[in-house]
């Protein structure tokens, strides 16, 4: 808990520092006798500033974080590896995603994510990835109006055009 | 009958529109009874699909499944021993005990009753209290407003969690990430860096999607696996027998009181209200010993509570524009995509909609009823669907969510952002809840404020000599230092 609030307290610091330093660039009053748009940002900056400073007292004041949690008091953090593979296929995915569109870059994405979520079955990932992007991508085109990108990739978007028409 | 309350009967009773609160009772259910699925998880989920929907559509399908994610939520509590919502805590007290001596259908048959006797209770209450507290707050000023909205925000202080300066700190991030963009007041640009995509600002729900999803979605990577042989058990009869209807009425009637007054203050919400209907049922009890150990009141009134929830909490948001509780602060944002501002005003300016809500909310509970009778045994299956494909579901719902908003990559990116920022939050204790507020109020809470000031020439006296404001910032200070209070008394007691 200590090292929490301590790195918590820091981060927010710098934070609502930075914060107040891009407010300093805010016009401070349109008209006279009405508060202008730099405001309100200004109470937020000193709200958070003495906020995180608290924050960051009383974690120094607090007793150092056990090294060895003690057995059913502290909830084990588990293996950080699989959220980091998922965030980084999510962040593929997002980055491939205006270029080879929704469909495309949907069916690995799905492929992967059920993998990571522990699904063995090879037929039932291949199915469920393919199956679930395409049923989507026509139930929000034909159903909900909602027009999913199509992707930027010439020959691909050509390709599903023909297939989607 | 006054025209507008027939207006929106009929809109809310509309086929399409029933079909809608059928399915949100539907989804409410899957929701409500999946372990670590919260119910506004699913609406955060569920809302971008309502964008190209009407309001009448919408609100009808998110309040389907608000009403029937709590009744869901005691699915598991009884089957399972793990409350599907947090509200359904209390619920597992006696829930379960009932399930495991072989009366899985008796213990669900009470719940889904009480939770449906509770809905109704509050739905009377919303009937006729929103209408009278929207008059009185016709009246209110800029002033009032601004204090009215910096209440709702101090009920931060109940989701703090461990920690009221965390909670506090996560509401100011909302707050300031809500100045991102044009002001409110002057359409100034602020913090847009030049680039054009911020100059509308951050769009809540792509914050709420990234905020609540992401890391619902990076934890079930991790979960150790829950064991759902409960939900394969037979229920036998669902259906409460005259002599449990007798012994419902009771602790019916006292979590249904004791949750709806609940739910109408802001953040109290629904599991405070179930274990205090659930200890004061147990003290009314001729049977008192029974409680936990099976006892059928022991489920009716936390039930009933749930329920009644829901109802209460819709008066502060349809009346005032404060939310009673996430759920309805969510529901606030699905209002505003759709050019609705909850608050008096809607009572005036679009009365047959205000009206329309409340008989969708009505319609609501007479679903649950119906489809969690109807369909339980289908239902309970849900418990053991594999994750495999339903979080995989999930991630893409995230991403056409945000996309969908404004047919922005933009979105979908500042979605992932706000999910890593979710996730910090989650490893460093920082509450979101909070934050969900600060995001839903802060446009609001600046706008009043320097209303409030240009109308008064900068003359800050005006927050204390309107007798309405003044009452709102007394209820805010007290529920500050009530907050601060208690986590002294907490931090003395764990300290001897």
């Amino acid at each position: 808990m200590r090292n929490k609030n301590i790195v918590a307290g820091l981060f927010l610091t710098v934070l609502g520092l930075a914060y107040g330093y891009l407010t300093t660039g805010l016009p401070e009053r349109s008209l006279p006798n009405m508060p202008g748009p730099s405001f309100f940002p200004w109470i937020l900056t000193f709200c958070l500033l003495v906020l995180s400073v608290s924050l960051l007292v009383q974690g120094l004041r607090m007793a150092p974080d056990d090294p060895i949690p003690k057995p059913g008091l502290v909830k084990p953090e588990g293996d950080s590896s699989p959220a980091l593979m998922f965030l980084g296929a999510f962040a593929v995915y997002l980055a491939l995603l205006p270029f080879l569109g929704f469909l495309l870059a949907s069916v690995p994405f799905f492929a992967v994510l059920m993998a990571l979520y522990e699904e063995t079955r090879k037929l039932w990932i291949a199915s469920l990835s393919l199956g679930v992007p395409v049923f989507l991508f026509l139930l929000f085109r034909d159903i909900f109006n909602i027009p999913l990108p199509r992707g930027s990739v010439s020959l691909l978007d050509s390709a599903l055009r023909a297939l989607t028409g | 009958m006054n025209p507008d309350v027939l207006q929106g009967l009929t809109q809310a009773s509309l086929p399409i529109n029933l079909l809608a609160t059928a399915i949100g009772a539907l989804l409410g259910l899957t929701v409500g009874m999946t372990p670590g699925m919260t119910i506004s998880s699913g609406i955060i989920i569920v809302l971008p699909l309502t964008f190209v929907l009407n309001p009448e559509f919408s609100i009808a399908l998110l309040l389907g499944l608000y009403v029937s994610g709590m009744t869901g939520g005691s699915f598991s509590a009884v089957l399972l021993n793990i409350p599907g919502t947090p509200s359904a805590s209390a619920t597992a007290i006696d829930g379960y005990p009932l399930a495991q001596k072989g009366e899985a259908g008796r213990a669900l048959g009470i719940s889904i009753t009480a939770g449906f006797t509770g809905g109704m209770f509050s739905f009377i209450c919303l009937y006729l209290i929103a209408p009278l507290l929207a008059e009185v707050a016709l009246q209110f000023h800029a002033a009032d407003l601004f204090s009215l909205v910096f209440f709702g925000l101090t009920i931060i202080c109940s989701f703090a969690a461990k920690s009221l300066i965390k909670g506090l700190l996560s509401a100011i991030i909302g707050l300031l990430i809500v100045t991102v963009g044009q002001d409110p007041v002057m359409g100034t640009a602020r913090y847009t860096f030049g680039d054009a995509n911020i100059l509308s600002g951050i769009h809540f729900l792509t914050a709420l999607i990234g905020l609540f999803a992401i890391p619902q979605l990076v934890g079930s990577l991790t979960d150790t696996g829950i064991s759902t042989a409960g939900a394969r058990q037979t229920f036998g009869s669902i259906i409460p027998k005259s002599a449990d209807l007798k012994r419902m009425i009771r602790p019916v009637s006292i979590g249904s009181a004791i949750g709806a007054f609940l739910g109408i203050l802001p953040g109290v919400g629904g599991p405070i209200a179930a274990f205090i209907s659930y200890d004061y049922a147990k003290k009314a009890s001729k049977n008192h010993e029974d409680f936990g150990h099976g006892s059928i009141e022991g489920v009716a009134a936390p039930e009933s509570a749930n329920n009644a929830v829901t109802g209460g909490a819709l008066i502060p948001m349809m009346t005032l524009g404060i939310p009673g509780d996430p759920v309805t602060a969510i529901l606030i944002g699905a209002l505003l995509v759709h050019g609705l501002a909850p608050g008096p005003l809607l009572f005036i300016e679009h009365a047959d909609f205000a009206y329309g809500v409340i008989f969708s909310f009505f319609w609501a509970n007479i679903f649950n009823l119906i489809i969690a009778m109807s369909g339980l045994r289908l239902l309970v299956k849900v418990l053991a669907m594999p994750k495999t494909v339903l979080m995989p579901m999930i991630a893409l719902f995230c991403v056409i969510g945000s996309y969908a908003l404004r047919n922005s990559f933009f979105d979908v990116y500042v979605m992932l952002l706000f999910g890593l920022i979710g996730l910090a939050m989650k490893r460093l204790d920082i509450p979101v809840v909070p934050m969900l507020l600060g995001l839903v109020l802060g446009r609001q809470l600046e706008e009043h404020l320097r209303v409030a000031l240009t109308s008064s020439k900068g003359d800050i006296s005006v927050f204390f000599t309107s007798p309405f404001s003044l009452l709102f910032l007394s209820l805010a200070a007290i529920s500050i230092v009530w907050a601060f209070a208690a986590e002294q008394r907490k931090r003395s007691k764990f300290s001897t």
